[in-house]
């Protein structure tokens, strides 16, 4: 096909003025009558990153492949377009989480609530799933630990909170037998089978608390509990958490718990909790200790209504939450995530490693001497490993693969991040597991001979 | 404006939960797009001084003052850091910037008895603590400070006084819980040393000062053991040079020495609290202090057979050699004892002649 001048033109334009959003707009929007749809949604994530409330760049990526402009009708090949734009997934950021571009509110189902209004058209013969679907792959979701393709509650709580299907089970969690096993029968097996649940009068009053050292998949075991459960699942981050404490706090945390209400079933996971639920003593700011008062009056509310909110929290400080957050009926009961076992270890190799240059690399091997190395530590030797072997292809000028050797290397370079935590893990097994509380924790520092 | 009085009490909030390096980041924005916040650089000396970064604590505290002169902030944060750089001179002279410029706020006082005491003069420490008690009687801060200051002076009734207050106006004030073991220190209590650091342990267990603390004693007391036995050792060897005793009262005589000194430390051990005894337990087992004790052992054991076994005659030059042998067992095995045990991670011990560190409160 021979290029087009203007689109040529206009190409070199944007090239000389990227911050020109009119300019990038129009080149989108020729791109799109042209049927260039890759380079246009390129165009319009570039917008849609100097400018994220741009109605018209909002509508041109809700309107179906192949039409033009932000006013589009019904696109004939809407299939074959979002094919192409799935393959391609160019760097584009979301807009706005949970909420489809062009401001359009879907419920929980996926189906819109309504007729789309950038566009005007009736939704009939419209599939709207799968255009969420193309643009699930084509937007990257705008913040880490948070997969594409949530489903929003509402325009208000989809700002703030987005409840989503992991797609995860415990099945995708490698290794980590013990902490399986201890998940299916002090959570999961209650709540699979209520039947039996009645039977021996098992209430499923109370949250989860998962603990352990950073960076050994906490936030991780809580998506796949939530997939286990078939529950949609709302990730309450430190960074959440903190928005919290600055605005209105406990209106906040209200309304986070409304849309897990709405979502039901859901899981709601508390990430960090240690930030919200610190010791009330320690905290001398006073809308932090007045969002605690708050969280425990949702904990409480949650465990009165049974209304299929799920409670999941993590913490790399058990010690340092509050008791009253530790109460019967709120996280009553606690899971020690441990670092990676063996399995575990080559699982988390074998996922750092599968989009890279690799070749003889030897994973028994590997997990043998990461003995102790967090999740976190072997992502770092496998970024390590790639750093020196691409170094290594610059100074000789020949691209090699990334071998045993370089990984052997890395785990040399890279200490284990861990010592800190279980020195503190030592402290607390040693003067503060008052009750047992942290009976499983002081069983694993004993085999590790660690106290 | 607003939005930065957002950012800044998100930053605020960062910093009250212990999250410097997320505190440092957002800070390190805010005072790019708005270098004239002096509350901000403040912030940002705040998040230094949390991670342990120093000179730049020093740098940002000093543009906060340039920025606004009247504020005391400012010169408490430089006067924190250079504390921790030890520069105490400049350290005092900012913390008295601090209280000239808000004499009325206590802070500023207990900031002055801070740097007075790490620039060696209690006195003045003594007299900035008492006008912060004044000012805030019912501060436990203040009281633990004034504590800190009383124990300096060697005046240990009134700083178990001032502790006491602390914990009775805050009960897990885990400082003036160990701030109460150093004081049963200074009054050779090894065991009601040792609870007191306990109960430090156990309310802040992130404190890991605490427990090192109680390393460092059980290890000083396995370096008390073996000094009194050796010198029991030494006198013991003088006696067949002096009177006219057979070998075997001597041998068993050294041994009742030995079995009465282990004796005296089992019932040391025996009444500490369960947690303590597991670490004397472990303390004891760890290869530093098993080589110490068995290279105090070996050498008096050498020394004394030295002397036991040779000819009467013989005595006077087998004695010095017997004795240079003792003591040099002696100082191998403290030696042994003083060296860090290398091993980084859960176990670390610091070495028994490192000073108890200054306590902390989270």
């Amino acid at each position: 096909m021979e290029p087009d001048p203007l689109l040529e033109s206009l190409r070199n334009a944007v090239a000389a003025m990227p911050d020109d959003v009119p300019l990038r707009l129009h080149l989108a929007t020729l791109l799109l009558r042209s049927g260039q749809r890759d380079e246009a949604v390129r165009h319009i994530g570039a917008i849609l990153q100097r400018d994220p409330g741009n109605g018209e760049a909002l509508a041109m990526l809700t309107a179906p492949a192949g039409v033009s402009g932000p006013a589009p009708s019904a696109p004939p090949e809407a299939e074959a377009s979002g094919e192409r734009a799935r393959g391609s997934a160019p760097d584009v950021p979301s807009p706005s989480d949970g909420v489809t571009p062009g401001g359009e509110v879907t419920p929980p189902n996926g189906t819109p609530a309504g007729g789309n209004p950038a566009s005007g058209n009736p939704t009939e013969s419209y599939d709207w799933t799968q255009a969420e679907d193309e643009l699930r792959d084509v937007l990257p979701s705008m913040f880490v630990g948070e997969a594409a393709g949530s489903v929003s509650a509402g325009l208000d709580e989809a700002r703030a909170y987005d409840a989503e299907h992991t797609g995860l089970t415990l099945a995708d969690v490698a290794g980590l037998t013990e902490v399986k096993k201890r998940l299916e029968a002090a959570f999961l097996a209650p709540m699979r089978n209520p039947e039996l649940r009645k039977l021996y009068g098992k209430s499923l009053r109370g949250g989860l608390l998962l603990y352990g050292p950073p960076g050994c998949g906490k936030t991780f075991v809580a998506r796949a509990v939530a997939g286990e459960l078939g529950a949609r699942f709302i990730t309450v981050s430190f960074a959440d958490l903190i928005d919290m404490f600055v605005g209105r706090s406990e209106r906040n945390i209200h309304e986070l718990f409304e849309v897990a209400r709405r979502n039901a079933p859901c899981v709601v996971f508390l990430d960090e909790v240690d930030a919200i639920g610190q010791k009330r003593s320690q905290l001398r700011n006073t809308p932090m200790r007045s969002a605690v008062n708050q969280l425990l009056l949702e904990l409480d509310d949650v465990a009165s209504d049974n209304t299929g909110v799920f409670l999941l929290a993590a913490t790399n400080h058990p010690w340092d939450v509050d008791s009253a957050l530790r109460r019967p009926g709120r996280f009553d009961r606690t899971l020690l995530v441990l670092p990676p076992d063996g399995p575990a270890r080559e699982g988390v190799f074998r996922f750092h490693l599968r989009d890279r240059p690799v070749a003889g690399i030897d994973l028994a091997k590997l997990s043998k001497i990461t003995d102790g190395y967090s999740g976190a530590d072997i992502a770092h030797i496998c970024e390590t490993a790639a750093e020196g072997a691409l170094l290594d292809s610059v100074s000789t000028g020949e691209a090699r693969l990334i071998g045993q050797a370089d990984l052997e290397a890395a785990v040399a370079e890279v200490r284990p991040s861990l010592g800190t935590w279980f020195e503190t893990a030592r402290n607390v097994a040693l003067f503060a597991n008052e009750g047992g509380a942290y009976d499983d924790l002081v069983a694993y520092l004993r085999k590790r001979r660690l106290i | 404006m607003t939005e930065l009085k957002q950012e800044l009490a998100r930053a605020a909030t960062m910093l009250d939960l212990g999250r410097y390096d997320e505190a440092s980041t957002l800070l390190a924005r805010l005072v790019s797009a708005d270098p004239g916040s002096g509350r901000a650089w403040c912030l940002f000396a705040r998040a230094h001084l949390g991670a342990d970064r120093y000179p730049e604590a020093v740098e940002a505290a000093n543009r906060a003052a340039a920025i606004e002169p009247t504020e005391e902030w400012p010169h408490r944060l430089a006067s924190n850091a250079l504390m921790h750089l030890g520069n105490h001179a400049e350290a005092l002279r900012a913390a008295a910037e601090s209280r000239r410029l808000a004499p009325a706020y206590w802070q500023t006082h207990v900031c002055v008895a801070q740097a007075a005491l790490a620039a060696g003069q209690p006195a003045l420490a003594a007299t900035a603590a008492a006008e912060a008690r004044k000012l805030a009687p019912n501060e436990p801060d203040v009281h633990f400070l004034s504590g800190k200051v009383a124990l300096a002076r060697g005046d240990l009734a009134a700083a178990r006084g001032h502790q006491e207050r602390a914990l009775a106006l805050d009960p897990s004030h885990s400082g003036a819980m160990n701030e109460l073991g150093r004081i049963r220190l200074r009054r050779h209590d090894t065991v009601g040393a040792i609870r007191h650091f306990i109960s430090a342990a156990r309310t802040a267990p992130g404190e890991h000062i605490y427990s090192r603390n109680i390393d460092v004693v059980i290890v000083r007391s396995v370096s008390r053991m073996i000094y009194v036995f050796v010198l029991i050792a030494m006198i013991m060897l003088w006696i067949p040079a002096v009177t006219h005793v057979d070998r075997l009262p001597l041998a068993l005589g050294f041994a009742g020495v030995a079995l009465t000194i282990v004796a005296s430390f089992a019932v040391m051990v025996a009444r500490l609290p369960r947690e303590a005894r597991h670490l004397v337990r472990r303390t004891l087992l760890t290869r530093r202090v098993a080589t110490a004790l068995a290279v105090a052992v070996g050498g008096v054991a050498i020394a004394l057979a030295a002397v036991v076994f040779v000819p009467s005659a013989e005595l006077p030059q087998t004695l010095p050699v017997a004795i240079i042998i003792t003591i040099a067992a002696r100082i191998t095995a403290t030696a042994r004892l003083r060296s860090p045990s290398g091993k980084a991670g859960p176990g670390n011990r610091t070495s028994p002649n490192q000073p108890l560190p200054p306590t902390r409160r989270r």
